[in-house]
């Protein structure tokens, strides 16, 4: 485990869109097998999985012929975990629709520190290395709750290392319903002026409890330097017909600055230590300790450029669950294998949306959508 | 431009569709002969290049054919029926008479099932009106396209009517239901629900057709023979592909009855090799990716969740088999899954059936054991049982119905003179 260690930490020290396509597959297709050996000797059922895949891993000449396991096998309890229970650091959990069970990832140390470093490498080549104020557009409670963490606060304690101070601007009133704390905002926005400033939030708490609201009484909040992330998915706000543009705009406007500096960003907490950021493309991209495939789901094999299917993601950075490869319930399409113009190097892609479900028929469902047929 | 197929938008539409219908009911008989000569005539157009690959077609082909229809008329409305009589019934005389019209709610997952759904009420001498499911509109375009070409003089299709809506609109399926005397109506529990809480006249009647799966079982001696294995695998596999295993007909699971000195693994190879050839002859066209997921689920929990499992699969969603023991049937995956389960005794798994399993395929080369089976599983809801490789063929009664005389009524007339 210690050689494995070495050689993640030694791809999380490069820069992490700098390496042509070909020297990234080599270099994580080795990783990747030496992983799986390490987590099937660790767990039987994992074992037996791998075991039965139609392409024995130590003969896989791609990435892509290597065993993934479904996302939603995450979702076992207790945990699927390749560490003994006193080594868990931390579970994180996704979130989860009402009565679905939330996928739950326990982390060790060693893997809890290389999601930190991750999520610096790829956030540090958007937004800069240097700490600065960070404006957190969520409640304080976000992050606590002891060893179990959610989505929403994994994400804002990944930004943390960009900042030299936290603060919250939204907060619970009587109902318990979120509401925006207009004097914190208001102090904040004029303390920092036109410093450098990050400011987080999920997309759609970001719009609906800020955006929305202060672009409605026409307020800027004049703020140029400041870089605004947010992810957590747009199926809400599409619901309200409000598309990425008309999103960026409004946000933009509200803050005071250009709308390259709002940043949205695609990542699922099974994915550890891996984010998405839209460059200023369009496109997100994948770091050198990472892949993502998209696959037909007539075939799974991986898509050409501007086709679309089921995402794979792929990681080297998880060593405490079974998590470096992992199909997902989304739909991505490949922009490009190499080449975008904002000059990072290899696979970039859009987020599409997500799988439909697929029901169990009798003799049938009154309505099938014929949708997303390969 | 088809006249059958129509896009509905509004309520008096369907009811003025609803009155021509009936007043072409009322008007005259139409002989039962003369509707299974444009069947004949019908399933021999469906072969033609435009509607002989759409799935289930060669099925739809068989199912219209005389030799087919002729025994199960026989059967459910009597021997006089085919030529229009009457049946002596002691002093009285019975007949079999349309109830009127018959809509049609069929499932969204099987192409032919509207044109399927409506021929059980054609052959009552009823008038239809059938609600294609959004997405299979062009496939049963081309299939009515095909009767209307076997039927120039509209005997059939001037009974017919097919209308496309969006199932969302209640005032639109409302009104359907008032329209008719009777309905079939076949899909998932919900949509079938949502179609019997419909208000249907108090005089309609209702055959429902709801969503259940079907299991296969092989006795020791079947299954470990080693000359008979290869064909055996072959029928399992067509029970498989037919409906990409979606199909209340279609099979989930396979029981083996262990037996001492013979390894199911050898038997698998050689379902392997069926399931590959198979695969080779019906590729999937297209497929849902949502499907997709579902399968790639299924083999991996079946493998972490126990140890012990084992499993053979194609490194696409083409098709899986996945290996245990047990006598529970596993959540079905369908998309061509086939949960293999070695169980002591096939009295086991068997005697644990509820009302969801509707076929039965067996293979058994015990006809004393086969039949002791048989009366378990009837006693334990299965409503058919048939040979391995037949689970898909359409004989009614079909979920313990007939499927012409639910939709009839038997006029009984005692003459006066009497």
């Amino acid at each position: 485990m210690d050689e494995i260690g070495q050689r993640i930490d030694q791809l999380l020290a490069i820069p992490p869109y700098g390496l042509p396509p070909e020297e990234r597959q080599a270099a994580l297709l080795g990783l990747l097998k030496d992983e799986l050996e390490d987590a099937s000797s660790r767990n039987a059922g994992y074992r037996n999985y791998i075991a039965h895949w139609p392409v024995p891993p130590r003969s896989a000449s791609r990435i892509s012929d290597l065993p993934y396991l479904p996302v939603g096998l995450l979702k076992a309890q207790p945990p699927l975990s390749l560490v003994e229970a006193q080594e868990i650091k931390r579970v994180l959990t996704s979130s989860s629709t009402t009565g679905q069970m939330p996928s739950r990832i326990t982390l060790d140390s060693p893997t809890a520190r290389r999601m930190t470093k991750g999520v610096v490498a790829i956030a540090q080549d958007f937004i800069g290395s240097s700490r600065r104020p960070y404006l957190i557009v969520d409640v304080p409670g976000s992050t606590r709750g002891g060893p179990e963490l959610g989505a929403r606060g994994a994400a804002i304690q990944g930004l943390h290392p960009f900042a030299n101070e936290a603060s919250y601007c939204l907060e619970l009133d009587q109902n318990g319903d979120l509401t925006l704390d207009r004097d914190k905002l208001r102090r904040f926005a004029e303390s920092q002026g036109s410093s450098s400033v990050l400011i987080y939030g999920f997309t759609y708490i970001l719009w609906k409890y800020l955006v929305k609201p202060l672009m409605a009484e026409n307020i800027s909040l004049g703020m140029p330097d400041v870089h605004i992330l947010h992810s957590g998915g747009w199926k809400l706000l599409q619901d309200e017909a409000v598309d990425k543009k008309s999103f960026n705009d409004g946000v933009a406007r509200v803050f005071g600055c250009s709308a390259d500096r709002v940043i949205d960003f695609y990542g699922m907490v099974e994915n550890v230590g891996v984010i998405y950021p839209d460059c200023p493309e369009g496109n997100k991209h994948v770091p050198a300790f990472a892949d993502v495939l998209v696959r037909n789901p007539l075939t799974l094999e991986p898509v050409s450029e501007g086709e679309q299917g089921i995402v794979q993601v792929c990681s080297v950075l998880p060593t405490s669950f079974p998590g470096n490869l992992l199909l997902t319930e989304d739909i991505a399409e490949i922009v490009s294998y190499d080449g975008c113009r904002c000059g990072r190097r290899g696979t970039c892609f859009r987020f599409v949306g997500r799988v439909a479900k697929s029901e169990l028929r009798g003799c049938g469902n009154i309505d099938r959508k014929r949708q997303q047929a390969a | 431009m088809s006249e059958i197929i129509r896009v509905i938008d509004s309520t008096e539409e369907i009811s003025a569709l609803a009155t021509e219908l009936r007043e072409t009911v009322s008007a005259s008989e139409i002989a039962t002969n003369a509707i299974l000569d444009r069947f004949e005539a019908w399933g021999a157009a469906l072969g033609e290049r435009e509607t002989a690959d759409i799935p289930g077609v060669q099925f739809l082909r068989m199912w219209v054919r005389r030799g087919t229809l002729d025994p199960i008329i026989a059967r459910e409305l009597g021997r006089n029926a085919l030529c229009g009589g009457w049946m002596e019934d002691g002093h009285a005389r019975l007949k079999a008479y349309p109830l009127g019209i018959v809509g049609h709610w069929p499932a969204g997952n099987i192409e032919i099932q509207p044109a399927l759904s409506m021929t059980c009420a054609l052959l009552g001498g009823n008038a239809s009106l059938v609600r294609v499911p959004s997405g299979l509109d062009e496939l049963t375009r081309l299939i009515m396209g095909k009767l209307e070409q076997s039927d120039s003089a509209g005997v059939l299709t001037g009974r017919v009517r097919m209308l496309v809506f969006d199932h969302t609109r209640k005032d639109l399926q409302e009104a359907m239901a008032r329209s008719v005397d009777g309905a079939m109506i076949w899909g998932g529990e919900e949509a079938v629900l949502n179609v019997r809480g419909l208000p249907f006249p108090h005089w309609a009647r209702l055959a429902i057709f709801g969503p259940r799966i079907s299991i296969a079982a092989m006795d020791a001696d079947s299954w470990s023979d080693t000359e008979g294995q290869e064909s055996w695998c072959r029928r399992i596999a067509r029970d498989v592909w037919q409906f990409d295993q979606q199909a209340c007909s279609s099979p989930q699971v396979l029981f083996l009855e262990k037996k001492a000195g013979h390894s199911s693994q050898e038997f698998v190879q050689s379902l392997k090799k069926a399931f590959e050839s198979e695969n080779q002859l019906h590729p999937r066209p297209t497929i849902h990716a949502g499907l997709t997921t579902v399968i790639c689920q299924a083999r991996a929990s079946w493998l972490l969740d126990n140890a012990a499992n084992s499993a053979v699969f194609t490194q696409g969603p083409d098709w899986t088999i996945l290996l245990g023991s047990g006598s529970e049937i596993p959540k079905p995956t369908q998309g061509k899954t086939l949960a293999v389960l070695e169980v002591d005794d096939l009295l086991d798994p068997i005697g644990k059936l509820d009302g969801n399993v509707q076929t039965l395929g067996l293979a058994m080369a015990d006809s004393t054991r086969e039949i002791k089976l048989a009366s378990l599983a009837a006693r334990r809801g299965v409503d058919r049982i048939v040979k391995l490789g037949r689970m898909h063929v359409f004989v009614p009664p079909w979920d313990g119905v007939d499927l012409i005389r639910p939709m009839v009524r038997m006029v009984r007339h005692v003459p006066s003179t009497d």
